[in-house]
């Protein structure tokens, strides 16, 4: 098959141009560390630029293809690969924009973080595996692909976890990620497995037609679609498989929270979207009629649950690190708005608002991690306490975190405000008064706990055994870098949200 | 005489429970391990016999994915029991709590 990119006629693989570099430069550290002369001699600046670039391109190269309309209805139309079991669209596209552009700031950060450790190119080799099956669960278009690219993204994540092996924290998250991960993906077959079971297909699109409206086994069918919902609940740290999200944050090392929390989540969330929309729309309900399988309240609840537990617990919490584990938690409840207010009129509104909410917190949750990894470097300590007077040593830093809290909170300095004002937008829409209030409640609360930080870096005495004697560069770099996105995308929210829309509306 | 499928659906399921009922109730890592294979190989059940039922070869293609899945699971799990080991002296997965849940 033979696509038009830009004039030319290439290959219909190249709109997979995106994933295959994050792949490729997987493997080129792989052959990198293996022709050194000494083991683990390779140079760390070399691993992180070779990894950081391979993130880029993809970036780049997915964020050019939806400008110039690979995968859109303007350009070549949806490009589907291997017998339908990939398509690359524009929300193929978005999302591997999230993930490149995480991937790319986490490596960086990287840089600094892994300095000293061993073990850094299979790190970073590591890294780019994950992103390379986040960015295909992206494009996945079948439930077999789904699951084999969501491993590919899990079992990466695992080790990563549990990367620093000496550190009774850094293992014990790695057990319990892997332990909850491992329940859940089984839960995920499982559910699959009956969704074959009721309808005798894999693929997205033969199992809504062989479905139809009216399904033949509805029970099988729907205990088989809320396993699956369950599944994803797992990747996107939703309840009720949220309990490992506190413990893997605040054990692993700091970019590999920053990366998981921002961009496993992300391409967790566009698997849902993708499952829920092209293979489960008319049980739903989508088409009008009674749902068979009522899949929309079942994530009303989810979303409402998943925001309320997620702040609540944030509130209690005395570690910084923990803290914004739980408010990652709360923000997948925030994005969950995008499956459960789809009976609102404008459905492309609702789903792009959600996108649009996942790409602004790719930037500031990432952001917020990277700076916990900085205090990391510093050794600061772990709690509220800890972090007194900071910006008295580190002003750009904290202004920096200062900006990424506020925009996870939802204040108009970063482009969370504008984010969740759309998926306030989505609820009134959808007519679900609860979502809204709760979407509400809980950003007030946010508030609250955010600015506590916000307190200490800046009001606080600092306590006087603070001293931070080294700014490492590359750590610093992707701070800003994130800092500098969160804020940009207040005013360019409006120039990416039709985009987002236009990706969105291809699905229904 | 064919067996009816609906019995294959009922055997999965206990299979399933069994596997729940393991994870629930041990603490030992690698019993928990052996659950979720378990519950990996009460999907593949279904799997093939709907695949069977239906007569494609989708759901039977997709069994051997599963497994080696499981395999790459289980590999990246030993992996990790082994470092627990190694800090915790101890492979019960209550051990490490140094975190509360």
């Amino acid at each position: 098959m033979v696509i038009d990119i830009a004039g030319a006629s290439v290959p219909d693989w190249v709109a997979l141009a995106p994933t295959v570099a994050l792949g490729l430069g997987a493997m080129l550290l792989f052959v990198v560390d293996m022709v050194e002369p000494e083991p683990g001699t390779s140079s760390n600046a070399t691993l992180a630029g070779i990894s950081t670039l391979g993130a880029l391109v993809a970036f780049l190269v997915a964020g050019s293809f939806l400008v110039i309309g690979v995968g859109q209805p303007d350009g070549t139309g949806a490009v589907s690969l291997f017998n339908d079991q990939l398509v690359v669209d524009g929300m193929s596209l978005f999302f591997v924009v999230i993930v490149g552009s995480v991937t790319a700031l986490v490596s960086l950060a990287s840089y600094d973080y892994l300095a000293g450790q061993r073990y850094q190119a299979e790190y970073y080799a590591l890294v780019l595996l994950a992103a390379t099956g986040m960015s295909l669960m992206a494009s996945a278009n079948g439930l077999a692909t789904a699951f084999v690219c969501l491993e590919l993204s899990s079992l990466p994540s695992y080790a990563l976890v549990a990367f620093l092996k000496d550190n009774k924290g850094s293992v014990e998250a790695g057990l319990k990620y892997f332990l909850v991960g491992a329940l859940s993906s089984a839960v995920l077959v499982y559910g699959i497995s009956l969704v074959y079971a009721a309808s005798g297909h894999l693929q997205f699109d033969a199992i809504a037609e062989s479905l139809g409206a009216e399904p033949e086994f509805v029970g099988v069918l729907g205990i088989g679609v809320v396993m699956v919902l369950l599944g994803f609940a797992f990747k996107t740290a939703s309840v009720p498989f949220h309990f490992w999200a506190p413990e893997a944050y605040e054990g692993a090392p700091a970019p590999v929270s920053a990366f998981i929390s921002s961009a496993s989540k992300a391409a967790g969330f566009v698997l849902a979207f993708r499952v829920f929309l092209t293979a489960f729309p008319e049980i739903g309900g989508l088409a009008g009629g009674d749902p068979a399988v009522d899949w929309i309240v079942a994530v009303q609840v989810l979303a409402v649950v998943t925001m309320t537990v997620g702040n609540f617990a944030a509130a209690t919490q005395e570690k910084v690190k923990r803290m914004l584990a739980y408010s990652s938690v709360g923000h997948a409840g925030y994005a969950l708005i995008g499956l459960a207010a789809l009976n609102a009129p404008q459905q492309d509104f609702v789903l792009g608002a959600s996108m649009m909410h996942l790409l602004v917190y790719g930037f500031m949750n990432t952001g917020a991690f990277l700076f916990v990894a900085l205090t990391e470097h510093w050794d600061v300590g772990r709690t509220f306490q800890d972090f007194n007077g900071l910006s008295e040593q580190a002003p750009l830093a904290c202004a920096a975190m200062t900006v990424f809290l506020f925009s996870l909170a939802g204040l108009p300095i970063g482009g969370g405000f504008v984010s969740k004002l759309y998926l306030l937008g989505a609820t009134v829409q959808a007519g679900t008064w609860l979502l809204g209030a709760a979407l509400v409640v809980n950003s007030a609360l946010s508030l609250y706990y955010y600015s506590r930080v916000v307190r200490a870096m800046w009001f606080e005495e600092p306590d006087a055994s603070l001293e931070v004697d080294s700014y490492p560069t590359s750590l610093y770099a992707a701070v800003v870098i994130a800092a500098v996105a969160t804020v940009v995308l207040l005013p360019a929210f409006g120039l990416l949200s039709p985009s987002a829309i236009d990706a969105a509306s291809v699905l229904f | 005489m064919a067996i009816v499928t609906q019995y294959y659906l009922v055997l999965s399921a206990a299979v399933f429970c069994i596997g729940v009922y393991g994870i629930l109730t041990r603490s030992n890592a690698l019993m928990f391990l052996m659950s979720v294979e378990l519950l990996l190989n009460a999907a593949n059940i279904n799997l093939v016999a709907f695949s069977f039922y239906y007569g494609n070869l989708t759901g039977q293609v997709f069994t051997l994915f599963t497994m080696a899945l499981a395999a790459a699971e289980v590999a990246v799990g030993i992996g990790i029991i082994l470092v627990l080991y190694r800090n915790f002296e101890d492979i019960d997965v209550t051990k490490a709590a140094t975190m509360r849940w």
